[in-house]
């Protein structure tokens, strides 16, 4: 391995990424990447709405009474990588909620685990779409 | 019943990003797609079964 033999990144490619991260699906969309986009974004914002309907509740540095803002911290990251959808939510104050009638709803642990793999799952495709701004990826 | 059909949803979902972020042509990354598909229910259901015998 030799130093200084990489490529330099191009700002398009940081510009995906950024936009891939936003809004799901738009990275690969916005390099024409039309199926790909379709169902990786596709399952990434089903997953999102899917964990909202099923009563599931995101994370923010709010933490509950008897718990540290610090646990907050893990799930919020998985939470903000859907982006705009995460961030629209928290303006709007929806799916934040965290009360003990939500929490007796049957698909209540389900919804979480939804909202959470909806952001795992976006940085993947955000990832996706920024290799193949950079070249690394057909 | 309805704890399956989540789980089931929940593993296309994972396998449809996995099985398009994977492998370099569209024959490779739809048998890749399906075997993660298969791999969570199969992983899903014994750890389900093992969990049933746990009190």
């Amino acid at each position: 391995m030799h130093a200084g033999t990489a490529e330099p990144i191009p700002g398009f490619a940081w510009l995906i990424g950024v936009l891939a991260w936003f809004v799901p699906g738009l990275g690969h969309l916005m390099q024409k990447r039309w199926w790909r986009g379709l169902l990786m974004g596709g399952a990434v914002w089903l997953s999102f709405f899917i964990g909202l309907a099923m009563g599931g509740h995101m994370f923010d540095l709010n933490a509950p009474e008897g718990s540290s803002q610090y646990l907050q911290v893990p799930p919020m990251i998985a939470n903000l990588g859907t982006g705009a959808l995460y961030i629209i939510s928290w303006l709007l104050g929806y799916g934040f909620a965290d009360d003990p009638a939500q929490a007796a709803r049957a698909t209540y642990e389900y919804g979480n685990t939804f909202l959470l793999i909806a952001g795992l799952m976006n940085y993947l495709t955000m990832l996706d779409a920024f290799d193949i701004a950079v070249g690394r990826k057909p | 019943m309805r704890h399956f059909l989540v789980m089931t949803l929940f593993a296309a979902l994972a396998s449809v990003v996995f099985g398009a972020m994977a492998k370099d042509t569209t024959q490779e990354r739809v048998v890749y797609g399906f075997k993660v598909f298969a791999e969570f229910m199969v992983i899903g259901l014994v750890l389900a079964w093992v969990l049933y015998f746990i009190p």
